[in-house]
């Protein structure tokens, strides 16, 4: 053992102190989770009636939650079990901020306390799930002919809408082509701003990739639905608002890609061109350009057909495309022509998927 | 050959990268108008950070280097952009834009002193078009002139490779194990077209090499690093075992079966 000198040991004290609070909050966390699904349960299973008399709904009962003293006996129990670790085992908070001790490895999960309390958490998050999120497999089971009627409709789809249908297909096709055709230029340039390797030369260019990676990584965060509202109250109803959600969203995730493509080029013709004396815009044009072309090609196909998939769905809440057309007749239950709807969605994507496969193939 | 002005000059250059490799240590060197200086050493010894250092491709931690006087470890921007147009590198692994012809690589050589309008199109003058022809032609490759550069084999893009260096009008050329992922059979034919830069051009080579016999055939003066020092200078013919146990320590043996 002399030359395997554990990681712990070769840690400086103040590493130590970090890893330790690192362990005692993530053993609150976890402590207080448990102890929050088995109140749920308890309230659930101990049969408490509302006012009207009925069974409580999952709503009502995490009404009811303690959470306080959840809180306050979690952070207690962390505390304590941090405390008396060498006693109780290591604890999960530890085995993750830490590493788990040496003295634990090598034991199967049910021969230690945070292997059981792993366990127990596990089972008390599916049970509590079960509950919260009302399963009922009776309904599932036996009532499949209340939705009959939507299979029905896409066996029998109706022609009455087949022409609108079409008309706002191509409305969604294009609506998708001008959101990735805006974002291409906008992603191209970002790329090269959010690319490490590109960007490590002074401070302020390291300043401009940490903004530009957060700022991206954040507008990917928010879904083209909340974007398409956004612009739905800025531009109004309508395809362009929902051009202006898809362009927001893909301009986000194509620099992402873009980005990470550049990160992952050869070094080697860079340098080359750095030597000849090129400048900066030379050398991206000349060492990185070429490189990054093709696969750039490819994300920006798989981007239009993922924007197909999305305007769909913007449409819904008013983002133009097909989609506006199909929301209120599943309101109203026409089912034929919901069928006719979906048919034309899922072929066009079934269309787009190989289209661009294909296309795909050839560049790469 | 060893008599003109200096070329290069070094002094104490270091290069720590990570603030714990030290990969350089406190470097002394004069390189002279004219010659072919061969760079020894093991893997790993520092060859390619100190080339790499010359033409600032790496920013050294200590230490000053003049080429033809001027110091390019002050030179920034344009004043660096112009010193690299004088300096060109020829790399291990050719480093040519694989999907760009020929032509467009050698025609690279040119991006110091070329617009830089036309050259992000692509677009070069008429005239460093044939220069770059007839320094196709002059490397044996004619033939290929508007071929995808990686439709070419290793010796052949090391070729274009050199045509792209000649394109550039170097003073100096740093050459990094040119020819070691080239088959053995095709490495005189690549050092022979270095050599013609040397002999015929009148260039200044620094050459890093591990093939003894190449060293002996091409180089008209050797260093050798160790561990990151200058351990060894002297002529070709002075190598022998001695020098090669101050250069290989231990490896010496294997280092002198496999190339003597
Ligand atoms: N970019 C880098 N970052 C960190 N360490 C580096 C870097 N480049 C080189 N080194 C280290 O510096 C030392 C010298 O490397 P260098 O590439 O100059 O050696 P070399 O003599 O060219 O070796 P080889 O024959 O393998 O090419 C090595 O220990 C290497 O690991
Ligand atoms: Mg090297």
């Amino acid at each position: 053992m002399a030359g395997e000198t554990p990681l712990a040991a070769t840690r400086t004290p103040w590493e130590r102190a970090v890893g330790r609070l690192k362990a005692i909050v993530i053993d609150t966390v976890l402590l207080a989770l448990a102890l929050a699904m088995a109140e749920f349960l308890a309230l659930a299973f101990s049969g408490r009636r509302g006012p009207t008399g009925m069974l409580l709904g999952a709503e009502e009962i995490l009404d009811l939650l303690h959470y306080g003293w959840i809180a306050s006996l979690a952070f207690a129990g962390a505390m304590v079990w941090n405390l008396f670790e060498h006693f109780l085992g290591s604890s999960p908070g530890r085995a993750l901020a830490m590493g788990p001790r040496e003295a634990e490895e090598g034991l199967e999960w049910h021969e230690t306390l945070r292997g059981w309390f792993v366990a127990v958490l596990i089972e008390l998050t599916f049970f509590t799930g079960w509950l919260v999120t009302e399963v009922d497999l009776g309904s599932f089971l036996t009532k499949f002919s209340k939705a009959s009627g939507i299979v029905r409709g896409l066996v029998h789809p109706s022609g009455a809408v087949l022409h609108q249908g079409l008309v706002l297909l191509v409305q969604t096709i294009f609506l998708a082509f001008m959101a990735t055709a805006f974002a291409i230029p906008v992603a191209f340039c970002l790329s090269f701003l959010a690319a490490r390797n590109l960007t490590r030369g002074s401070a302020l260019s390291r300043a401009v990739y940490l903004v530009t990676r957060t700022g991206m990584n954040f507008t990917r965060a928010v879904e083209p639905l909340v974007w398409a509202l956004i612009f739905i109250s800025w531009v109004g109803i309508g395809p362009f608002a929902g051009v202006l959600a898809l362009w927001v969203h893909s301009v986000a995730a194509l620099t992402k890609l873009y980005s990470e493509q550049i990160e992952s080029i050869d070094p080697g013709p860079v340098d080359a061109i750095k030597a000849t004396g090129a400048r900066t815009l030379q050398v991206l044009r000349y060492g990185v350009v070429p490189q990054v072309i093709p696969p750039f090609l490819s994300f920006t196909i798989y981007r239009w057909d993922i924007n197909v998939r999305m305007s769909t769905i913007i449409g819904f809440v008013g983002g133009g495309g097909i989609g506006y057309i199909l929301k209120p007749r599943v309101d109203l239950g026409e089912w034929g022509e919901v069928g006719t709807l979906v048919l034309l969605i899922a072929v066009t994507v079934w269309l787009m998927d190989l289209v661009s496969a294909k296309i795909r193939e050839r560049i790469v | 050959m060893g008599s003109g002005a200096e070329a290069v000059r070094i002094e104490g250059l270091s290069k720590v990268f990570d603030e714990r490799v030290r990969a350089l240590s406190n470097i002394d060197l004069v390189v002279r108008e004219g010659e072919f200086l061969a760079v020894l050493g093991l893997s790993g010894s520092g060859k390619s950070t100190l080339l790499r250092c010359i033409n600032r491709l790496i920013d050294p931690t200590g230490g000053r280097i003049w080429i033809d006087g001027e110091e390019i470890t002050a030179a920034k921007g344009a004043q660096l952009r112009r010193m690299r147009q004088k300096i060109a590198m020829i790399f291990q692994q050719f480093n040519l834009v694989r999907r760009h012809s020929v032509i467009l690589n050698v025609l690279t050589g040119t991006l110091g002193r070329t617009g830089i309008a036309g050259s992000l199109l692509l677009r070069f003058p008429q005239e460093e078009r044939r220069r770059a022809v007839a320094f196709l032609e002059r490397v044996g490759l004619g033939d290929h002139v508007e071929a995808r550069a990686d439709t070419l084999s290793g010796g052949q893009q090391q070729r274009v490779a050199i045509a792209r260096a000649l394109m550039q009008r170097p003073r100096l050329v740093l050459a990094d194990e040119p020819v070691a992922s080239l088959d053995p059979a095709l490495r005189h034919s690549v050092m022979r077209h270095i050599e013609a830069l040397n002999r015929d051009e009148g260039l200044t080579v620094l050459c890093s090499l591990h093939d003894i016999d190449l060293v002996k055939a091409y180089a008209t003066r050797v260093v050798a690093l160790r561990a990151g020092r200058l351990v060894w200078a002297g002529l070709p013919e002075e190598l022998d075992m001695d020098v090669f146990h101050e250069i290989y320590g231990e490896d010496a043996e294997m280092a002198s079966n496999a190339s003597l």
